[in-house]
């Protein structure tokens, strides 16, 4: 990737002044009866059939939407239970073992029904093959079975939570998931190994519509951040997800014929489950971190107008957390007895890292320098994301080192290092995502007031939750314990307080993106004036997203083209990528 | 493959090469998978088998090596089987891959019989964890211990330890002093055997499924367009990966203990009943 300003010194040509505001709409508008005859992917065909089959990638996006955002609710009303529990030490709502199965259906649904599957499935789905410039995605069949198999699974699973709960934490750490469990581990395991396999066979389709579905002239170092970072995802769950698979099959094999694998109370090793656990489970959260860092790539540049700063070092940096996040599982376990040696070593691959992730934020802090920044909902979240990651971030490294974690493991220190990194990484970022590519999905342009107020509710009401966590766990509460001492009831009233406005705040995107189906202005295809080749068709796409085939002259984000908007606005009305034959030129220069 | 490749291409695909090019892949990502998740097995297996070295070896001892040598040729056969198809098949021949799939087929179907009768030779050996109850040799064996010192009648008694003591006792192993072995310890040998035998299982029968559906459509023309042998390609592929399975699962639990070529030789004979067992 060559930057903007080698080709402004080759090129003599006088700079146009641009209009560097967004507009809302762009294009010509159309009369209301063109916008509904006009064919696109929602409105072809009718009728309950069209969407149970469909094999369209995007009604396949749209139904995992739905999904998810009705587990994050199930999810989120537990957590809301968790945290009104903790406002009297003793306990205020909440039996002890309730509060057990509370805290673990927050944490298993949070992760397993809505973290894991958000973005890959919801803006995966709908955007990888759109970004480079396919039809679909590679395995249409496998993508609709894959949303099935998802949906049994976890309906399967909250199932279980609702009949007879779990109180194991969402580790499921024998023996507390093997002797001490008062639940069902066994079916509620099974829910998690549908679900898994799920997640597996989304990360095929996407690792092969990449590599084989590109569009001329879509080569590698011109593919979007968003699509390098869903590739080194998928990489992951192909390689960890099956491990968790084998794992959960060997705990219910201990369950149904009582020899120990696991449990120690019958002869088996709980460190090896720990070792199998993490060797998927911290991959994991790379797994829900890493399309988040993709879609903050994309937002980034379209608002602050930007090419993004050092392409090659951010979609690098995607693949070095996939690689090196399947190394540092062990500093989980630092006090479970893995051994002293093993331990530093872990550190060590610990601090090797947090490298890739400080590249990404040190890039986009260089993308957003000098940038002609606007604060629409969408930037609002991405500027949270990094700030709020890299609290996240920093804090991990207290925990990956092993002398702080011998005091910090197991506190709220650790709950609000995760959190920090989940919610106010991988939430912010879904939000981002969600906002930033609502008018493509929808053809329809929410309402700007009520986006960015959403936003500032969820930054404000996070950090408030949070932050009282670092402290009060620094000072030694523990985590997953309903009572605790009273001094720490100043900062959990503190957490539970802002947790209430935080689900507001969550809320709150449900309302007015509902609303803008009905009421909405059309966004036009191109609202925030953006360069990928998403927003160079129409909004909603087609049933085959681009009327032609495209061609691909330049990389993602050459908002500093000189003549780029002209560019756009030629290659918008043919729904390919900026392919007028005065750029070809122009093009090879910026892909050598 | 060759150029003169034709067949229909699906509405999301450019032209034939991609299609075919993406199918081959998306079977060997899969694959991946499929490795990872043997490999996690695997890998809990070795850590049990660093720790508990010899009873881990007196386990993989009571099982039919006998059975297991015969099942890897079959399994063997049949990648060959399967490979001879694909040739067949691109060299213009619709009726050799026809045939070539239905000898898959039935030295698939020749595995999983063999198979299924070691696991009833293992339940009638009673070698099924706090499943078995006593067999009838191990329950003389109690009676007499009983016998000799009645002060052990309120012992609990463990059937897949006494049984398994009457397998590892059993004349086959006359001559051949056994190390000492920690019965509970070989319950876990044989919980891996069981469930990583039955994960090979269960593949070999999604496997022989796919392959009957498979040799239906040869049989209907489906494979009429030569470029949908790509199918058969990526089956032979899974296929071959069942086989590799296999191949680390024999040393992994049936090598791993002292057994003999006569032995092996006796215990196929009993198995398909050209000699009768002797318990």
């Amino acid at each position: 990737m060559t930057t903007a300003n080698s080709i402004g010194t080759d090129t003599p040509m006088a700079i146009p002044k641009l209009d560097y505001t967004p507009q809302m709409s762009p294009e010509p508008e159309l009369t209301p009866t063109e916008q509904r005859e006009k064919p696109n992917y929602l409105n072809w065909q009718y009728g309950l059939l069209s969407w149970v089959l469909t094999v369209d990638h995007k009604r396949i996006g749209l139904m995992y939407l739905v999904s998810v955002s009705i587990f994050f609710m199930f999810g989120a009303i537990a957590a809301g239970l968790v945290r009104t529990n903790l406002i009297m030490p003793t306990g205020a709502i909440l039996e002890l073992d309730q509060y057990n199965k509370a805290f673990t259906a927050h944490g298993t649904i949070m992760l397993f029904l809505f973290l894991i599957p958000v973005i890959p499935g919801v803006l995966g789905n709908f955007l990888v093959p759109m970004m480079v410039g396919a039809k679909d995605m590679a395995f249409p069949k496998l993508n609709l079975m894959s949303y099935y198999v998802w949906a049994a699974g976890a309906l399967f699973f909250v199932w279980q939570l609702t009949v007879g709960g779990l109180d194991t934490g969402w580790t499921l750490y024998p023996p507390y998931s093997s002797k001490y469990s008062h639940t069902n581990v066994l079916y509620a395991g099974l829910g998690i190994f549908i679900t898994g396999f799920s997640s597996i066979l989304t990360a095929i389709n996407i690792i092969a519509t990449v590599h084989k579905m590109r569009c001329p002239g879509m080569t590698w170092g011109r593919l979007p951040l968003f699509v390098w970072a869903m590739y080194a995802t998928s990489v992951i769950q192909i390689l960890a997800t099956p491990v968790l698979a084998v794992t959960v099959v060997m705990l219910a094999v201990e369950k149904i014929f009582g020899v120990g694998i696991y449990d120690p109370t019958i002869g088996g090793d709980p460190i090896l489950f720990q070792h199998m656990f993490w060797f998927y489970s911290h991959p994991a959260v790379y797994i829900m971190i890493l399309p988040g860092m993709g879609v903050i790539n994309e937002v980034l540049t379209c608002f602050s107008r930007k090419n993004i700063f050092g392409y090659k070092a951010v979609a690098w940096s995607s693949v070095g957390i996939a690689v090196v996040g399947f190394l540092v599982w062990g500093h989980h376990m630092f006090l479970a007895g893995q051994g002293y040696f093993l331990g530093q070593v872990f550190a060590l691959l610990t601090m090797l890292v947090a490298v890739p992730s400080a590249i990404k934020v040190f890039n986009w802090t260089a993308t957003l320098y000098g940038g002609s920044i606007t604060f629409q909902a969408p930037m609002i979240f991405a500027i949270g994301f990094i700030i709020l990651f890299t609290i996240g971030g920093v804090t991990g490294l207290f925990l990956g080192s092993m002398g702080t974690d011998i005091h910090l493991h197991d506190t709220y220190f650790v709950i609000a290092h995760f959190h920090y990194t989940m919610v106010g990484g991988m939430m912010f970022a879904w939000q981002a995502g969600l906002h930033f590519w609502w008018p493509k999905m929808t053809g329809k342009m929410y309402s700007d007031f009520w986006s960015r107020l959403a936003a500032v509710v969820m930054l404000v009401g996070f950090a408030l939750t949070f932050l009282p966590q670092f402290v009060a766990g620094y000072m030694g509460m523990p985590r997953r314990y309903p009572n605790y001492p009273p001094e720490f009831q100043i900062y959990n009233v503190l957490s539970t307080a802002a947790a209430y406005l935080q689900g507001i705040g969550f809320a709150m995107p449900a309302f007015y993106l509902i609303g803008s189906l009905f009421f909405g202005k059309p966004a036009g295809n191109n609202p925030f004036r953006a360069t990928g080749l998403e927003w160079q068709t129409s909004s909603p796409p087609g049933p085959h997203n681009f009327e032609s085939l495209p061609q691909v002259y330049f990389g993602p984000y050459e908002y500093s083209v000189p003549d780029g908007l002209k560019i756009l606005n030629d290659g918008s009305t043919n729904g390919v990528h900026s392919n007028g034959s005065a750029n070809t030129d122009k093009g090879a220069a910026h892909g050598s | 493959m060759a150029a003169n490749l034709k067949g229909p291409v699906a509405h999301h695909f450019n032209n034939l090469n991609q299609q075919l090019t993406t199918v081959r892949m998306g079977m060997w990502m899969f694959l991946v998978t499929e490795v990872l998740f043997f490999g996690g097995a695997f890998c809990a297996y070795t850590a049990y088998r660093v720790w508990f070295t010899s009873d881990f070896e007196a386990g993989s001892a009571a099982l039919n090596v006998g059975i297991a040598s015969v099942n890897t040729f079959l399994l063997l056969t049949s990648s060959l089987t399967i490979t001879l198809g694909i040739r067949a098949a691109y060299a213009g021949n619709p009726k050799g891959l026809r045939n070539y799939l239905l000898a898959t087929i039935i030295l698939g179907v020749a595995f999983l019989g063999l198979k299924g009768r070691e696991y009833q030779l293992d339940y009638q050996e009673g070698l099924i964890p706090n499943v078995s109850v006593l067999t009838p040799e191990a329950q003389k064996v109690v009676n007499e211990r009983i016998a000799k010192d009645p002060g052990k009648a309120d012992e609990k008694v463990y059937p897949f330890n006494e049984n398994l003591a009457v397998v590892l006792h059993h004349e086959k192993f006359k001559g051949e002093p056994f190390v000492a072995y920690d019965p509970f310890r070989v319950q876990l040998f044989f919980m891996f055997y069981y469930s990583m035998t039955g994960l090979h299982v269960l593949h070999m029968i999604i496997g022989l499924g796919l392959l009957t559906w498979q040799y239906i459509l040869a049989c209907r023309g489906f494979f009429d367009y030569n470029a949908r042998y790509v199918y058969i390609e990526a089956m032979s592929l899974y296929w071959h990966f069942v086989d590799m399975a296999w191949m680390f699962l024999l040393p992994l639990l049936y090598l791993a203990g002292p057994h003999s070529a006569s032995q092996a030789l006796e215990q196929f004979k009993v198995a398909i009943g050209l000699a009768s067992g002797t318990h």
